[in-house]
């Protein structure tokens, strides 16, 4: 264990000097603009520079402890790419250079288009790069996101015996999958999002099948490539009907005009429209092709940051806000509230089902992916009213949905991958502590799981970092006033139900679902911090717990400060505005030259908005988020720590506030039949199997004696048959001369019997 | 003066005795003779049809073909020869390496 704990600050030499790639480009006469295409170049390189090195140089010396088996690599990449991405950033904020398309930077591929026989031009598929303040936005998350999980992957899977010399491979996909991201975003047309979106797609089912001999994560791998593939069928469809009507994917000819000059019409667009979205709800997991998400669990909780924090589900949200032009254009009005309602209605759905799974769950990472499909479901439900907003020609109100939802993503981002890589922390430690106390037997982890919350209970006195982090994480993503997500939320929250004000009666019900999900996510967020860090220890191997590498403690710390004021200080410089309409938002500008107006504004606005349902939504979800449900959470799980234990002072008031408020026994709640359906996921799972097995299960019964009995046959059929053919004739030759004479002789006769017959 | 169709019935006679002797004997020098056998049944056909039709054709076919089997059986005996130098014997039965 010692050993673990020596500090290793030299091995990131290397990667700082990274932050340099950006002053060498700029020392070349190469703009922020022009180097961008670099972020996605750059981690493309490496992958298969981490993989061959790997490969050919594992159990060596100086590359499991010197690179970290690859990690220090992908690390030193990951560093480009974010200092790229910060000077992009620079770029744009301080040099205020122009939004939108960036230029081509490959040709792919060239082609003649005929309508019948007629030639009637050429086109060409390229890649390039479109930047505004929402790529903007999902880049530097994913860019900064990657970064720290990567930094602590290193920590994390290094010290795993189970994972000795094959991290390469893990680093390799790691860092593919980031490039997929960020690929992704910097796409300027629906068609290279698409191709990025598939390696993401690729790459998660590659993660999460890290674990290859355990059947449980080749299991959820595969579902999860198989469910996203529901949607990314539906996606492409979606995008050959686009394509139809614009002749052309590129963000600027659709966006440019989305009536094409009057040939497109908002009803054309609706079934376009509809099937990209079933893609983005099958890549961030809603309802209902949610199902992938929690199995992905399985994958090492790294790649949980990773896929449910930084990048793959923000992409089903990247592509819905891509959308959001077509939404406002004002010659559609009217015409796509429908679809918008939609996008509300399953965010609702998804946001209280998921929240209400948590309720039950014991999984520590289990309770995260719920969480994560909650407020990503948030944040459908805000795009669905920013889309209804634009659609019906409220501008101002649809910036304001627009900008809130995009902002929730930002929080979440940063609050969900510090919790997972809190939780990873947790786990790492109690695994480490578990083998400490009772050696590394094969047979006992079989009854410990190190994810159990069951098994845990008082780590806050072992853990204080992590236990802060979680706690400043947990309170983002319940909306505690001025910290994190609340701004966002708030904002979500308020803009539902404005939706209704304005005459969209029928985003009641998912107005109401977000609403109650508020007060359910301060429950099970709550629930699990309390079930993991207060009361006394519910096994005997927190005993042994201890935090110890650095790779682990400084992403956690980053993080934490990030959570703990990034909300407080973007939603005052007007982050919300700048999102939705940057050109109009005073991003920052305002902040600086009055910040006690600004500041005030923003208070005003989000505790005493100036209508009175805004007024009584707000307080109550602050309400319920903040006081009902961790009153009840703390009731049920809370506890003072034992005897002589201390935890940290800024997690002590937590501790101490739930072990006096007194506790109720949950026994006969968490026996009753609704848990047990929540325990088994609402049956949807069992319901997607009971249907497969009764439609494509036969189906593909049938398909396979086809393939076996027909197309097999025939093929079988020839060679068999040949085969016997020539074993047949074999026996003709002899190899005597005078039986191949007679052969020629009849030969020769029948030739002259067949020509006599003729002639 | 003999009917051409008698000579043309004893070229036929030869000939599948030639055939016959071919199939069925085992020695090579023996097969060699029954080729020599049909091949002189050929040219006793042409030498009547020549001398039927009054025609120099013929003459010049079986001139050619006389000589041609000559050379031929130069070659076949050749070829026993140096059959015999490598197995010992020139018996066809003996020699199937063309078999399967």
């Amino acid at each position: 264990m010692g050993e673990h704990s020596k500090a290793e600050w030299n091995l990131l030499l290397p990667v700082l000097a990274m932050v340099s790639f950006p002053v060498i480009r700029m020392s070349m006469g190469f703009g922020a603009i022009e180097s961008a295409f670099l972020i996605a170049v750059v981690p493309l390189a490496i992958f298969p520079a981490i993989l061959i090195l790997g490969q050919l140089y594992k159990g060596e010396d100086w590359w499991k402890h010197q690179l970290k088996e690859g990690g220090i690599v992908a690390l030193a990449g990951l560093m480009i790419t974010l200092s790229l991405t910060v000077w992009l950033i620079v770029e744009f904020l301080v040099h205020h250079a122009e939004f939108g398309a960036q230029g081509t930077i490959l040709d792919w591929i060239h082609f003649e288009v005929f309508e019948g026989e007629a030639l009637v031009g050429t086109s060409t598929l390229s890649f390039g790069l479109w930047i505004d303040s929402v790529s903007l936005m999902v880049l530097f998350v994913a860019a900064f996101l990657c970064f720290l999980i990567c930094w602590f992957a290193i920590g994390y899977m290094t010290t795993d015996p189970i994972n000795e010399d094959r991290n390469h491979r893990f680093f390799a996909e790691f860092i593919l999958f980031s490039m997929g991201m960020f690929g992704m975003v910097l796409a300027d047309n629906f068609l290279w999002l698409f191709i990025f979106w598939e390696i993401m797609g690729l790459c998660s089912y590659l993660l999460i099948g890290f674990y290859w001999e355990k059947p449980s994560a080749a299991a959820a791998a595969k579902k999860a490539f198989l469910t996203t593939r529901v949607g990314d069928v539906f996606l492409m469809v979606g995008l050959f009907m686009l394509y139809d009507l614009y002749h052309s994917l590129e963000f600027a000819v659709i966006f440019g005009d989305p009536t094409l000059g009057g040939a497109v019409h908002g009803a054309d667009l609706q079934w376009p429209l509809f099937f990209m979205f079933i893609g983005c709800v099958g890549k961030s997991a809603q309802f209902p092709l949610h199902v992938w998400l929690p199995d992905a669990m399985e994958g090492p909780t790294p790649v949980s940051a990773l896929i449910h924090a930084a990048t793959m589900v923000n992409a089903g949200l990247y592509l819905v806000a891509r959308m959001f032009p077509l939404f406002s254009e004002h010659h559609f009005e009217g015409d796509l509230s429908d679809l918008a309602m939609l996008i509300a209605w399953v965010g609702g759905i998804t946001a209280c089902m998921a929240a209400f799974i948590a309720f039950v769950a014991n999984d520590i990472k289990r309770v995260l992916a719920y969480s994560t499909m909650s407020q990503l479901a948030y944040i459908f439900t805000g795009l669905g009213a920013a889309c209804w907003f634009a659609n019906e020609g409220h501008h101002h109100l649809s910036i304001v949905a627009f900008g809130a939802s995009l902002f929730h993503l930002f929080n979440h981002a940063m609050a969900k991958g510090m919790l997972f890589m809190a939780s990873g922390s947790v786990i790492h430690e109690m695994h480490h502590a578990h083998d400490h106390a009772h050696g590394h037997g094969e047979d006992d982890h079989h009854d410990f799981d190190p994810q159990d919350m069951r098994n845990m209970g008082g780590l806050a006195s072992k853990m204080p970092i992590t236990s802060i982090a979680m706690m400043l994480g947990s309170m983002s993503i319940i909306g505690i006033p001025l910290i994190g997500g609340f701004w966002s939320k708030e904002g979500i929250v308020a803009q539902t139900w404005n939706v209704y004000a304005h005459g969209g009666e029928m985003i009641l019900f998912p107005a109401i679902l977000v609403l109650a999900t508020a007060g359910m996510t301060g429950f099970y967020m709550s629930r699990m911090w309390f079930m993991t860090f207060a009361g006394k220890a519910k096994s005997d191997v927190v005993e042994h717990v201890h935090e110890d590498t650095q790779w682990i403690k400084t992403p956690l710390v980053v993080l934490s400060i990030v959570t703990a004021f990034s909300g407080f200080i973007l939603a005052c410089g007007h982050f919300v505005y700048w999102l939705s309409d940057p050109e109009h938002s005073h991003f920052m500008t305002d902040l600086f030259a009055h910040p006690v107006d600004a500041i005030l504004y923003e208070l005003e606005h989000a505790f005493l908005p100036k209508e009175n349902l805004l007024k009584i939504v707000g307080w109550t979800a602050i309400l319920l988020s903040a006081g009902v449900g961790p009153y009840i959470a703390a009731r049920m799980h809370g506890g003072h720590l034992s005897e002589g234990e201390e935890s940290s002072p800024l997690t002590a008031w937590l501790i101490s506030y739930s072990g006096n408020v007194g506790h109720t026994d949950i026994g006969d709640l968490a026996e009753g039949g609704f848990a047990t359906a929540l325990h088994n996921r609402l049956y949807i799972d069992d319901l997607y199997e009971w249907v497969i097995a009764r439609t494509l299960l036969p189906l593909a019964t049938i398909c396979a004696w086809i393939d076996k009995n027909w197309v097999d046959g025939v093929i079988k059929g020839i060679e068999s048959g040949s085969q016997s053919t020539s074993t047949w004739l074999r026996q003709f030759t002899t190899g005597r001369a005078s039986d191949y004479l007679l052969m020629a002789t009849i030969g020769m006769l029948v030739i002259v019997g067949v020509l006599w017959g003729v002639l | 003066m003999i009917e051409p169709s008698w000579i043309a019935g004893l070229g036929a006679f030869l000939f599948c005795i030639g055939l016959v002797g071919v199939f069925t004997r085992k020695n090579a020098i023996i097969v060699l003779m029954c080729i020599e056998i049909m091949l002189n049944a050929v040219n006793l056909n042409f030498v009547a049809g020549a001398a039927h039709w009054e025609n120099i054709d013929g003459w010049v076919y079986t001139s050619v073909a006389i000589a041609i089997a000559a050379a031929e059986v130069a070659v076949g005996l050749a070829i026993f020869l140096a059959l015999y130098s490598q197995r010992n014997t020139i018996s066809l039965d003996e020699v199937t390496l063309l078999k399967h």
